[in-house]
Order: C-alpha cells, then structure tokens, then sequence
C-alpha cells in the first residue's frame, strides 16, 4: 500500500512535470490495481483519477493543452528537423505556444509523413520498431517508436483497462486485426501480458478458423475491425453458432465504421451487451477516442489535444459543421516520431454547444466519425452525404451485406450508387433503392447491381487483408 | 539482583497489572472488532496491504527508539499529535462527520496536552491524566487496526508483523535495552503511547504497539475465518498477551534497571501468534478477502465512509 502512494505520486508527478513515465513503475501499479481487485472486489471511488482525470472542466483542460503544446513543441523544434523548420517557417517561439496561437502552425499531412520520413524522427532517441499504417487510403506511412514507447503504452493501456475491468488476469483476447499492424498487435500482447490475461494473435484469418478459436478456444475479449466482425458474425449466423457457443464478454473494433445493424447483429450472436467503438490511427498513437452510449466519439485530453477544424476554412469547426479531425501527441506519451497537428482526414461533426448528458460527458466530444474527407459526396451547396450515412443505410438492409461493399459518387445532385446482387438478394431492386432512397434523404438516386464477383473490388475493408495458414492455403501461384 | 523498594508486595503489583491489561486489552480488542463490524473506512482508490507494507512498518518501528532517544521532547510531541490526529480523523470521520472528529480530536489532545502540563502533582491528577490517555490511545489502535484490516492487510500479514516485533522487543530489552528508557524517559508527557492508570506511587500500563497488534491478530483472524478464529484469536491474547504478561515478572522476578517492571509483552505473544496463524491456516484453508467477507453473512450492516459527489468519467482513455 505504502509503495502504490509512491507509484501513483511519480507518476502524477511525471505527468504534471512532462517527463518521462517509468515504464516499469507503471506496470507495478498494474499489479497493485489487480491485487486491489483480488482482495476488494473492485478498485476504490476515486480509481479512475489515477490515470489524469478527471479535468472535467474547461479550465482545467486548457491549462494542461497549453503545457503540453508548449512542451511537445519546444522538444520538437530542438530535436525534429521537420518542426524547427516548420516552426522557424511559422515565426512561432515554441516555448509560448498554445491553443490560442496553434492556427499559426500548419497541418502536417499524411504526404508529409510519407515524403519527410526521416525528417520527423527525433534526434534524441533511438527507433526500436517501425509500424506501418494498412495502406487503405493509399500509399502506407511508416512510424516508428522508440523502445520507451513501446514500453509505455502497454502500461497506460492496461493500467485504464484494469482498473475500468475491461481487462482482467485470466482472460483470453483474440485479435484479429492485420498482422502488419505491428503497434496495434504489439500493445495487445504486452497488455495482456501486464494484465495476467493471455493473448491470441491471429491476424486475419479464414473466419471460419477465427470463429473456431472463438468458441472452443474460449476467448473471453475480442478485438478485430468492423469489417472482420462482419464476416465473422456472417459465418457464425450461416453455421448456426450464437452466444452459447461463445465465452465473450467484450468485442472492441476500431479503424473502420462500425453500422448499428452490425453491432446489434454481433450482440445477437456473439453474446455481448455492446461492442465498443473505439478510435485510434497509427499516425497518433497513442492520443485515442471512445464512443459512448449516446454514439458521442470521446477525445483523450491526456495524452494529446484533439482539434476539428471546419473543411473549408481550416478554422475550428462551428456547432453542426463538418470538420476534419487534427491531433498532436504529446510529449512525455510519443517519443520517436512524433507529428503535431496531424490531419487525419477523418471527417466528424461538431456537436451542438449544450452540455452532454451521457456517462462520457466530462470528456470533449465530437459525432462518430462520418468517414474520410476525400469520400464525402458532396450533393449540393450545404449538402453532403457522408461514407458513414452509405455504410449504415447499406448494411440495414434486409439481406444483412456485412461488410457493405458499394461504389458511390455524386453526379449532378444524385447519388450513383453500385451494390453487388447479393447486397439486394431477396428484397428486390425497387425496395432496395427505397430503403436506401429513406437512409439517405436523398430520393435521386441511380443504383447499379453487379455481380458479387466485383463486390471487393467496389469497397475495399480491412477484412480483405487476408492471411493464410498452410491449412487454408492461397491459390497456388508459380510452378 | 535488584532491591524491591515498592511499598506493595510484587504479587499485589502483578494482580493491579493484570487488572490494568486486561481490561485495557479486552476493550480496545473489542472495541476494534466492533468496529469492524459496524464501521466501513474509506480505502485508497488502489493498493492493498501486502508484504512491503510489514518490512517498512517494521524498519519503521525499529527506528523509532533511536528517535525517540535523539529528538527533542517537543519534535516528539509533535510527530505524535500529526500521528495521533491523523489516526483519529481517519477512524471516526466515518462516523462522526469531519466537524465533529475534528472538535472530538482537539479536545482529546489539547486536553492531554495540559494535564501533562498541570495535573502530574496528585495520584487523582496522574489518574486523569491517564484515563483520558487511554481513550486517546485506546481510539487511536481501533482506528489504525481497523485502517490496515480494512485496508487489506490479511492476518498472514499480522502473524509475521507480531513474529517480527517479538524479536525487536528482545533486541530492545536486552541487547539494546532502550524500551526501558524510553518508557521512563517519556512518561508523563504529552500523548505518551501508553494506555493505562496509576494506582499508589506505581503506574501500571501497556504500549500503543502492543494494543495495535492484538487488535490486528483479533480483527484479522474475524475478516479471514469468522467468529470462531477471533474467539481462538481473543483467547490467545488474554492468554499470552494478559495473563503471563501480568504474571511472568512474579514468577522470574523481573525488575529492570530502574526497578521497574517491564515486559516485553510481544516476545511472548509473536511466536504465539505466528504459530496460531499457521494452525488456522490448515484447519480453515485460504483467508477470505476484503471482497469475500463483505459478501459473508458474518459482514453486519455497516455505516459507510462519507462519500463525495461522484467524479466525472476521467478525461482519459
């Protein structure tokens, strides 16, 4: 007890200060969360302050952005070769930067990330693993991380999930997320390790070889994409399976749009009271968000500052705009790389200026995100139709087309909107273009029907990063 | 061999001891499981009390004779009213609501304070001085018993503490004999550890540490194993930690230096109590937890800790 008040006091103090978190000290509260589990059933009133909490109020909040702008951007412009020269560029002192002069500093964009590289490795620290992002809105970035990194995100990661009870010694996660995604993979495992849990990393698999693992392996916590969920409740629902087959207590996606039909269906079948939603991207380890009962998308303030900025203007999104998402890591929390300001192109609405309600509600928010930018079908002056809107009208139909496959744009005002066959399988094309013509507000609307055969080709998803195993080998290519 | 000078024989002054201990022992013991039972105490959102906890807890009380034997009265006097007050606040904020215990712990002190400072001329003053003494030291080891027992200290835990205090109180009453000197040295000032009374020209009393660790044997042996371990555990203290207390300076004659009689009461009772830990442990199996007991019928309805509004979801994910 005495040495979790010293644990907890350094690492309050590493916070307040900006300095480095001890890695090791962080997973020894890990264990002192558990023991306090083990012999309290749960942890005391005021657990949840231990991770930086709550700054529930604006003030609060404004203070710690502006410490951590000023110290990730004076360590930046002194060890980052790409930000001194941005920053010397901007005419900014680092040092008396804050939220209210941030504009003055351009976005970084993922072609800067791409085309700069090496620019933005910090000199200070030596890269130990290098993560690159899935490639699906084009050519992929690298990031790499520092051991420190490597370290201390698993801490934090399992330090939160422990004491909220979203992980627990004995568990058993399943992740099927790509094997590529070095980072994601990587926290999963320490993680559990830190937690007592244990950990399967599968990768993307045959569902039907998830499935099985699933079941008879006894996973008790799932982590996968949307897309993957859905073939794996897809395969689930054709052989018959449902929650007495399953263990699950949790399923967590990220990293693609996830429809309420999906995520009631994976309740249904999988056995669990929600999945939860959370957002993350490689590009901004580890600043991440949750979403809340009322479909909020909730910031981390801790670890970073979360910005939307209206995209047209750049400017900080009014109440109900569209605004694409823009975070800075900060340091003591991204080390080797680190980016500030990063647009992520990932469009959400500002939400309306009354107070939220919801169990989130001490933590900024914006809308669920709506999807990328560069996907928006821009229909008229003020009116968009978002991928978010095509992926959930879609995937309500009746014919369940998880994960919605479609090709859409927006031609003269209309939606020209193509779907598989199996998309309308049963229901019919006029129903179809009915049903959709309801989601989506918009009763122009030309929908083409191919055949499933061109289906991954019109959307491609995470699920399709797919990987064999010798027994569900490829076709054979070569001799 | 010492010369008896007491006006009273040394079994008159063995049975006025035991008189002393035992009702000292019995109520602050009781007193203590009582607690337990009605009384939830706020814990720390994380931690637990484990194993670190008892080596720091006795490096801690191994260097307190040193202290004790350099630091100037007044420092002493202060470290012990923060000790004292914080003990105190703790325990009874639950129950009496932070206004109360403050004004509760104030006049405690405040009035031992000055009976130490103008009572000590009388038997009747030295008698007040220490019958309100008493309550605040009898308070203060329900409040810390409870504190480490509520805080998730197991009775594994108590047993090695009382087996490692039995080896400090040999230590420091015979090789180093600085018990002795402390307690002669510091009776009659301000929150002297002691509960007890003074019958004559004697003073009859037992420490602080010994009150604390036979409420910890006795609270802890209820929370792991219920009623009938405390009733082994409250039998064991009466038995090592009262009656051959009391009797074992008349059967060996056991005068210190200053004619004095001390005993070093945990050198009889840690082994005892280790032992009795162990027996425990193979009849009854694994401790219940903290968690275990609360879902147990043996758990009484109880007042819990003052709660504030709850906090906001932290801003953190």
């Amino acid at each position: 007890m005495l040495d979790t008040g010293v644990r907890q006091f350094r690492m309050a103090m590493g916070m307040v200060w900006g300095r480095r978190l001890n890695p090791r000290s962080l997973g020894r509260l890990v264990d002192d969360v558990i023991a306090t589990i083990a012999e309290f059933g749960e942890p005391g009133e005021d657990a949840q302050e231990v991770l930086g909490g709550p700054l529930a109020e604006p003030g609060e909040r404004l203070e710690w952005a502006n410490r951590g702008l000023s110290r990730t951007a004076r360590r930046l412009a002194a060890e980052s070769p790409f930000y001194a020269r941005r920053f010397t560029a901007a005419q900014t002192d680092p040092a008396e930067l804050d939220v209210e002069g941030l504009r003055a500093i351009p976005v970084t964009t993922k072609r800067d990330l791409i085309e700069q590289a090496a620019d933005f490795r910090c000199a200070d620290v030596a890269a130990y693993l290098a993560t690159r992002t899935t490639g699906t809105t084009g050519r992929p970035a690298e990031v790499w991380l520092s051991r420190y990194e490597m370290e201390l995100w698993p801490a934090l990661g399992a330090l939160a999930s422990v004491i909220r009870g979203e992980l627990r010694p004995g568990d058993i996660m399943q992740v099927n997320v790509s094997s590529r995604a070095t980072a994601a993979t990587h926290l999963a495992a320490a993680s559990c390790r830190l937690a007592g849990a244990m950990c399967r990393l599968l990768g993307i698999l045959a569902p039907d070889e998830a499935l099985d693992s699933l079941g008879q392996g006894g996973a008790t916590l799932l982590l996968t994409c949307p897309s993957y969920l859905a073939e794996l409740v897809t395969a689930a629902r054709r052989r018959g399976m449902g929650p007495a087959d399953f263990r699950l207590r949790r399923v967590t996606v990220g990293g693609e749009l996830l429809s309420p039909s999906l995520a009631q269906a994976a309740c249904q079948t999988l056995g669990v009271p929600q999945v939860e939603d959370s957002y993350s991207m490689t590009e901004v380890i580890p600043v991440t968000g949750r979403t809340c009962s009322q479909r909020h998308l909730h910031h981390d303030v801790n670890t970073g500052l979360t910005e939307l900025l209206d995209l047209r203007t750049g400017e900080p999104a009014a109440a109900g705009a569209l605004g694409t998402i823009v975070i800075t890591p900060f340091f003591p929390y991204r080390d080797c790389m680190p980016v500030f300001r990063f647009d992520t192109r990932d469009v959400a609405r500002c939400l309306p200026g009354e107070a939220l309600d919801c169990e989130l509600a001490g933590v900024p928010a914006t809308s669920q995100i709506l999807g990328k930018a560069d996907h928006l079908l821009n229909m008229g002056a003020e009116d968009v139709v978002t991928p978010r809107q095509l992926v959930e009208a879609i995937e309500a139909l009746p014919s369940a087309p998880w994960p919605a496959r479609y090709r859409a744009r927006a031609a003269d005002g209309r939606i020209q909107l193509t779907l598989p066959a199996t998309a309308i399988a049963g229901y019919g094309e006029a129903a179809a273009r009915r049903h959709l013509a309801d989601a989506l507000g918009s009763p122009d609307m030309d929908l083409t029907i191919v055949g499933d055969d061109q289906a991954a080709a019109l959307r491609q998803t995470r699920s399709d990063l797919r990987e064999t195993t010798f027994a569900s080998p490829p076709a054979l290519v070569g001799a | 061999m010492p010369v008896t000078t007491e006006p009273i024989s040394l079994l008159q002054q063995t049975l006025t001891e035991f008189g002393v201990i035992l009702v000292g022992v019995s109520l602050v013991t009781s007193g203590a499981l009582l607690y337990f039972r009605k009384v939830r105490m706020e814990r720390p959102p994380i931690g637990t009390f484990n194993g670190r906890d008892i080596v720091i807890l006795l490096a801690f009380i191994s260097v307190l004779p040193f202290l004790y034997g350099y630091l100037p009265y007044w420092l002493i006097t202060c470290l012990l009213i923060i000790t004292f007050a914080s003990a105190l606040y703790l325990g009874y904020n639950p129950i009496l609501g932070r206004g109360w215990t403050w004004l509760g712990i104030g006049l405690l002190i405040g009035l031992n304070y000055w009976t130490s400072h103008h009572l000590m001329g009388t038997t009747a003053g030295w008698q007040l001085w220490w019958a309100e003494l008493s309550i605040l030291v009898g308070l203060g080891a329900i409040a810390v018993s409870n504190l480490y027992v509520q805080g998730g200290m197991k009775l594994q835990y108590v047993a090695w503490l009382a087996l490692g205090l039995a080896v400090y109180d040999i230590i420091f009453a015979t090789v180093l004999p600085l018990t002795d000197q402390l307690v002669a040295g510091y009776l009659a000032h301000p929150l002297d550890p002691l509960l007890g009374m003074r019958f004559g020209i004697d003073n009859y009393g037992v420490g602080l540490g010994d009150l604390l660790v036979y409420a910890l044997f006795l609270v802890a042996a209820y929370k792991a194993y219920g009623a009938k371990a405390a009733r082994i555990a409250f039998g064991l203290i009466l038995v090592m930690g009262v009656v051959v207390t009391a009797f074992i300076p008349f059967l060996f004659n056991f005068l210190d230096t200053e004619l004095d009689l001390l005993v070093p009461s945990q050198a009889l009772f840690g082994p005892a109590a280790y032992l009795c830990y162990l027996w425990m442990r193979r009849r009854y199996g694994p401790e219940r937890t903290m968690a275990q007991y609360l879902a147990s019928a043996d758990a009484a309805p109880a007042v819990p800790p003052a709660r504030r509004a709850p906090a906001p979801e932290p801003a953190s994910v």
